[in-house]
């Protein structure tokens, strides 16, 4: 069932299901490890067919001594070998990696698309796609400008370069981090990896029962193209909130991050000790913002049909998926009418891009969601502000109309938005306000006139990322997630004062 | 004689006539289903626009199983109820656990129909054979919760199934605990059986109080249990393997003999298991009400044995509507069906947030 690499292998039976073995454990033998077989069934069929199992991923049960050992020897291998190399020969390396996966006949990329689907349940051609949008934001292009946004002179993660204000500075990497990720998106885990990397740290990832394929997979293509970076990186995976294991390897790693819920991003950091970095990424809440200019006759339906990508990509489980677009009124195509525009191409992507099956619960929340719309409609007066449910049940999206504008909260994601009427954009500003915690992503179609503006209130009150309306599930490479930087965080400035240079010069073996 | 103000088509009469038979073909469940949907949608204006919205009318819905399925938070939203709600002589709220003080209402023109239904199926699913028990009721009385069905509920067993000693041992004080230690006492001598029902909290506030005072009971043969209600919202869940184990073990009766009722506000029937040897226990209802597993999204039956929601068409739910959509998660059996919990928000798996993650993080 498993060959020795743990590539997959198919079991006997009629659905075929098939086996892949997670985790990349350097130093360690198979046979040396434990493995916990996680069943990924389909999900319940809408039609009503039955649950069987797809695929079953083993994922590796170390123990406390096993996952301390693999700590020391990657922190070992990132200082004898990432930190030798130059960050322009670990971009090579990482894009050399990046064209396999986007060579459709590449067996590490036809490994992923067998496997993505299975995993996550969502629809095939989505995950073709979303990968190859997500693995363009990484090629050497790219990766370089990544470098750039957080060091103006990238060589100062190779050498001591010379300051402007006297002195000389190097930019040191982390010896070792550690990834918590999570599985809502696949391949997720590729961001953290590459700064990691790029910062020339070492690093363990722990990948989540969700999603344990992607992480494993691109750690093995690395390797296979850069021998040497063998023990430079880990990918593990233990059940979250594991007191005693956290406990251990926590305070061996320099920066510690960590990607979910607000209540398990509290429990890791309460084992995370002060002298270890802690950079979490919790929750977060996105929507987007329809200008009046936007919505002449002519460009309306473009700006639905980008709306509608934003909200049928992954099914909205991203960070970045709009839960509500605010549409401004005043234009030829009302917001209502947009958001029957909207409604159609949701409509139209669902054959293209299938939504995935939901679990009952899931089902469930989308349920509630549309009847508590529906009891408003049912409750309110003939005089009270328009609301509209778009979409009947059996369909795989909604779409709620208000005419009465409300505060920014969370839907039950799976392709259901909700469009409010907004009569100013500044507006958008106050019905944002409760969630300022928790903002990210604003997707926005306005005018050149607007947009600078916008962005200066938005921010204000805390969202971090703007961008086009269609793009909000693709950040571009270098963006600040979550408001931060994705390298600079990873790193230690190391300063060689002015001073230490001009006594320097007393001590030359020539005279001067 | 004129139809009665609180029974504009003579249903109750029919209704009645209907409960009363030994059992029912499909056919006849049909067609009584098919009549109280048009009534409800003719009277039931709420419901009338709920299935306007779901493109349904009397017109087009051909069997039962097609009625819509109004979700029971419509009930907290909405007023559903084809007599004028001031002119019922009863309303039933729920306890309001998922929704603050917002409570579920079933409005009850007449309360015949309903004492029926749970008189002709208590009978035979809890009183095995015998007239009437000595009953120890853990719950309020009707007197000091006139909104509560489930006082209600105990109220008609002690009229018709209990015994002339029948005492109620819960006051605005709480559960009388020495009250009820010497009617257990008593029992236990006199070798008299004895019944006690009431709301599944209530047994474990009893467990803690009996567990202080380092007694348990062996109470003689033909003694029985019912509980209801689970554990929602109470400050301690106790598992459900723990709770009938407790139970069986405090007061010497089999587990056999420790029946749960499933009841809601929103409806008129209840369901009962045959003992809870093994747990989850297969519910059975009666002829007059039907039970379906459903997707909560399409509304569509899951295949036999999937997890499905509950939708139920309660014939004697006559005034507001038949046909609810719960929140509780079961899978069907060949004669009824398992309870396997209520149907939680989703687990969020990633960094976008969910509903259910935005109310603990605002109460938090």
């Amino acid at each position: 069932m498993l060959d020795g690499s743990g590539r997959i292998t198919e079991i006997g039976g009629g659905m075929k299901p098939i086996a892949f073995r997670a985790g990349y454990l350097p130093g360690l033998k198979a046979e040396e490890v434990a493995w916990l077989t996680l069943d990924f069934q389909a999900q319940k069929v809408d039609a009503g067919g039955r649950s069987e199992p797809v695929l079953m991923v083993e994922v590796p049960l170390l123990t406390t001594a096993q996952m301390i050992a693999l700590a020391h020897r990657v922190r070992e291998a990132g200082l004898a070998q990432l930190k030798a190399q130059p960050v322009s020969d670990i971009v090579r390396v990482i894009d050399a990696a990046i064209a396999r996966l986007l060579d459709v006949n590449n067996e590490y990329r036809k490994l992923l698309e067998e496997l993505l689907p299975r995993v996550t349940g969502f629809d095939a051609e989505m995950v073709r796609l979303g990968l190859n949008g997500f693995l363009q934001s990484f090629r050497a292009l790219q990766l370089h400008r990544f470098v750039a946004e957080d060091f103006a002179n990238p060589k100062i993660l190779d050498e001591f370069q010379p300051q402007a204000k006297q002195g000389w500075s190097k930019a040191l990497g982390a010896d070792l981090t550690v990834h918590v990720w999570a599985g809502n998106v696949p391949a997720l885990p590729l961001w953290s990896m590459v700064c990691a990397l790029l910062v020339k740290a070492g690093a363990i990832g722990k990948v989540s029962s969700a999603e344990p394929v992607f992480a494993s997979v691109f750690a093995r293509l690395l390797v296979e193209i850069e021998p040497r970076w063998r023990d430079c990186l880990a990918v593990v995976w233990w059940k979250g909130g594991q007191a005693d294991l956290e406990s251990c390897l926590f305070p061996l790693a320099d920066v510690v991050l960590a990607y979910g819920g607000s209540a398990a991003l509290n429990a890791i950091q309460s084992r995370v000790p002060s002298s270890t970095r802690f950079l979490a990424y919790g929750h977060k809440i996105s929507f987007s913002v329809v200008s009046k200019f936007a919505l002449t006759t002519r460009k309306g339906q473009a700006c639905a049909r980008l709306a509608a990508l934003d909200v049928a990509r992954w099914d909205q489980q991203g960070c970045y998926s709009p839960h509500v677009i605010y549409v401004q009124r005043g234009a030829a195509l009302s917001p209502f009418g947009f958001a029957q525009m909207l409604a159609g191409e949701l409509a139209a992507l669902e054959p293209k891009m299938a939504r995935r099956a939901l679990s009952l619960e899931e089902a469930k929340s989308l349920a509630s969601w549309r009847e508590s719309h529906e009891f408003e409609i049912l409750k309110a007066a003939s005089a009270s502000p328009l609301r509209v449910v778009l979409g009947d049940k059996s369909q795989a999206w909604c779409v709620v109309y208000s005419d009465e504008s409300m505060a920014l909260s969370p839907g039950p994601l799976n392709r259901s938005v909700l469009v409010l009427a907004v009569d100013s954009l500044s507006e958008v500003c106050d019905l944002i306000q409760p969630q300022s915690a928790f903002l990210q992503t604003v997707g926005v179609a306005v005018s050149p006139e607007e947009l600078l503006p916008l962005a200066e209130l938005l921010g204000r009150v805390g969202a971090t990322r703007i961008c086009a309306l269609g793009a909000m599930t693709s950040p571009e490479a270098g963006w600040h997630h979550d408001g931060r930087f994705s390298l600079l965080d990873l790193v230690r400035m190391v300063d060689v004062e002015h001073s230490a240079e001009v006594l320097a010069e007393n001590f030359t073996s020539y005279e001067s | 004689m004129a139809p009665a103000i609180s029974d504009p088509e003579g249903l109750i009469p029919a209704l009645l006539e209907f409960l009363a038979q030994p059992d029912v073909s499909d056919e006849s469940f049909n067609v009584l289903a098919l009549r109280l949907f048009a009534y409800q949608f003719k009277h039931n204006l709420a419901y009338q626009r709920f299935c306007l919205l779901r493109g349904q009318t009397p017109r087009l819905v051909k069997r039962w199983q097609e009625i819509p399925a109004v979700p029971i938070n419509a009930f907290k939203d909405l007023t559903l109820s084809c007599i004028p709600h001031p002119d019922c002589m009863r309303v039933f709220m729920t306890s309001g656990t998922t929704r603050g003080d917002v409570k579920g209402r079933n409005f009850h023109p007449s309360l015949e129909v309903y004492d029926a239904s749970m008189r002709r199926h208590f009978q035979p699913s809890f009183m095995q054979g015998a007239e009437r028990i000595q009953m120890g009721i853990l719950f309020p009385t009707e007197v000091m919760m006139p909104n509560s069905s489930l006082a209600h509920y105990l109220a008609l067993a002690v009229e018709h199934f209990g015994s002339f000693k029948s005492t109620y041992f819960m006051d605005e004080a709480g559960l009388r605990v020495d009250a009820l230690c010497a009617v257990l006492d008593e029992a236990q001598r006199e070798g008299e059986p004895l019944a006690l029902l009431g709301a599944s909290y209530a047994f474990v506030h009893l467990f803690d109080a009996l567990d202080e005072r380092g007694v348990t009971y062996e109470l003689p043969v033909g003694s029985r249990i019912l509980d209801t209600g689970g554990f929602k919202g109470q400050s301690r869940e106790v598992p459900m393997e723990a709770f009938y184990a407790q139970l069986s073990a405090t007061f010497g009766i089999e587990r056999k003999n420790c029946i749960n009722m499933y009841g809601m506000t929103e409806l008129s029937t209840q369901f009962y298991d045959q003992g809870n040897e093994t747990i989850p226990s297969v519910k059975r209802g009666p002829h007059w009400i039907r039970s379906r597993l459903v997707d909560p999204l399409t509304g569509r039956e899951v295949p036999f044995g999937e997890r499905g929601v509950l939708a139920h068409t309660d014939l004697a739910n006559f005034n507001s509507v038949t046909t609810i959509l719960t929140e509780d998660v079961g899978v069907a059996t060949q004669d009824g069906f398992v309870l396997l919990g209520r149907a939680q928000g989703v687990e969020t798996k990633g960094c976008s947030m969910a509903v259910d993650e935005l109310l603990r993080s605002a109460a938090a």
